[in-house]
C-alpha cells in the first residue's frame, strides 16, 4: 500500500483511497482532537494571560496541600501527583488494550479496558474529593466577592506574600484563580467522564463479539486516541495550575 | 460488506486489524516491553517535576524553573503522542497536519503571555490610561 502511495502524487491524491493510508474514522478522530486541543489551549492561555496580568496570585503549594484521610497534614502537591499517576497508568492500560486488539486477543482487550475504566473512575473520584475539599474552604465559582469567605484567603497564598498587595488584590486574584480552576478542571472532568462512558460502551461491544465479527478492533484504537488526548490535556493542566 | 459510499471507497484495507500478530509472539512481547519502558520514563519525569515544584521552585529564578517545567511537559506530550497514540507510525504528511498547527499554537501561547505581562507593566508605569 505505501509504495503505491509514494509513486506519484496523482495516485495518492487522485481520490478513491485515503492519502494517509488511514481510515476515515481515525482521521476524523485526530482532527476532532485537534479542535478540542485548541479549545483547551484557549482556556489555558486565558488563564495564563490573566495570571501574568496580576501583581499577586495564589500559590499552588498552599492551595493544594491536603490528602484524603490525612486531615490537617501539609502534603503539597501529593494528591494531584497521585491523580496524574492514576491517569497516566490508565492511559498505559489503554495502549495495552489497543495492542491486544491488534493481536485479535479478545480477552486481553476486555482485561485492559476494564483496568482503563477503573482508572478513569478513580481519577474522577479523586477530582470530586478535591473539589469538595476546596469548596469547604469557601472556594467556588464567583467566590471571594465583597469580602465573602475572607477567612480562608491567607491559606491560599505564600506565607511571605506582600501584605499591601494581598490586602488590595488578594480576594480578586483568588476569585479569578478559582473561576479558572473549576472551569478548566470541570471541562476536563467532563471529558474524562464521557471517555469513561465511551470506554464502557466499547467494552460491552467487545464482550458481545461485535469487533471479532467485524474483523478488526479499530474502534478500540479510536476511543484509545480520545483517552490519550484526555490524559495529555491533564498533563498540561497539571503543569499550568500546579507547577508554573 | 462491500457496499461503500462513492466518496469513501473501500476502506477495509485500511483498518488496523490487518496487523495480525499472535499475542505471544516475540514481536508482540517486544512492543509490550516498549510500552512499559515509556511508562517508566513518564513516571520518572513526573516525579522530577513534583520534586522541583516542592523543593526547588522557591529558591531558583522563576524563569529557569518554569522553562524546566515546560520542557518536561512537552517531553511527556511527545512520548504520549508518538508512542501511545501511534502518531510516530503514521505517514509523514499526516504527522505534519497535526504538528504544524500545534507549533503555531506555541506562538499563540507566547504572544498572549507577553501581552498579559505587558499590560501589567504598563498599568504600573503610567497613570494616564
Amino acid at each position: 500500500m505505501s509504495t503505491v502511495a509514494l509513486e506519484s502524487n496523482k495516485k495518492v491524491w487522485g481520490g478513491g483511497q485515503s492519502p494517509f493510508n488511514l481510515s476515515y474514522g481515525k482521521i476524523m478522530m485526530w482532527y476532532f482532537l485537534m479542535s478540542d486541543a485548541f479549545t483547551f489551549g484557549a482556556f489555558l492561555i486565558s488563564y495564563g494571560t490573566t495570571r501574568f496580568f496580576s501583581s499577586i496570585w495564589p500559590d499552588a503549594n498552599s492551595v493544594f496541600k491536603s490528602f484524603p484521610f490525612c486531615g490537617d497534614m501539609n502534603l503539597p502537591l501529593m494528591f494531584v501527583s497521585l491523580m496524574t499517576f492514576i491517569l497516566i497508568i490508565s492511559s498505559v492500560t489503554m495502549v495495552l488494550a489497543v495492542h491486544a486488539g491488534h493481536c485479535r486477543d479478545k480477552n486481553g482487550v476486555i482485561k485492559w479496558m476494564v483496568w482503563t475504566i477503573i482508572g478513569g473512575i478513580a481519577f474522577l473520584s479523586c477530582q470530586a474529593w478535591e473539589w469538595m475539599h476546596l469548596h469547604h474552604h469557601n472556594a467556588w465559582w464567583g467566590a471571594f466577592r465583597n469580602g465573602a469567605g475572607a477567612e480562608s484567603l491567607p491559606h491560599f497564598f505564600r506565607h511571605d506574600v506582600d501584605p499591601v498587595l494581598f490586602a488590595s488584590g488578594g480576594a480578586d486574584a483568588a476569585h479569578k484563580f478559582f473561576n479558572f480552576f473549576f472551569t478548566i478542571t470541570g471541562f476536563h472532568g467532563a471529558h474524562v467522564a464521557s471517555g469513561v462512558v465511551l470506554n464502557i460502551i466499547i467494552l460491552l461491544n467487545t464482550i458481545n463479539g461485535t469487533y471479532e465479527k467485524r474483523g478488526h478492533y479499530e474502534m478500540v484504537e479510536k476511543v484509545g486516541l480520545y483517552w490519550h488526548f484526555v490524559d495529555l490535556v491533564w498533563v498540561f493542566v497539571f503543569t499550568c495550575f500546579y507547577l508554573l | 460488506m462491500s457496499e461503500f459510499s462513492h466518496y469513501e471507497a473501500d476502506q477495509s484495507a485500511l483498518y488496523s486489524g490487518e496487523h495480525h500478530q499472535d499475542a505471544n509472539s516475540p514481536d508482540s512481547k517486544a512492543k509490550v516491553k516498549k510500552i512499559w519502558m515509556i511508562t517508566l520514563y513518564l513516571t520518572i519525569i513526573t516525579i522530577v517535576e513534583v520534586l522541583v515544584g516542592l523543593y526547588v521552585s522557591g529558591h531558583m529564578s522563576k524563569m529557569y524553573v518554569n522553562s524546566g517545567f515546560i520542557i518536561m511537559t512537552i517531553l511527556k506530550a511527545y512520548l504520549i503522542v508518538k508512542v501511545f497514540m501511534h502518531l510516530g507510525d503514521e505517514f509523514k504528511n499526516m504527522i505534519l497536519t497535526i504538528l504544524i498547527p500545534l507549533v503555531l499554537f506555541v506562538w499563540f501561547i507566547i504572544a498572549f503571555l507577553m501581552d498579559g505581562s505587558f499590560w501589567l507593566w504598563i498599568n504600573h508605569h503610567f497613570t494616564i490610561r
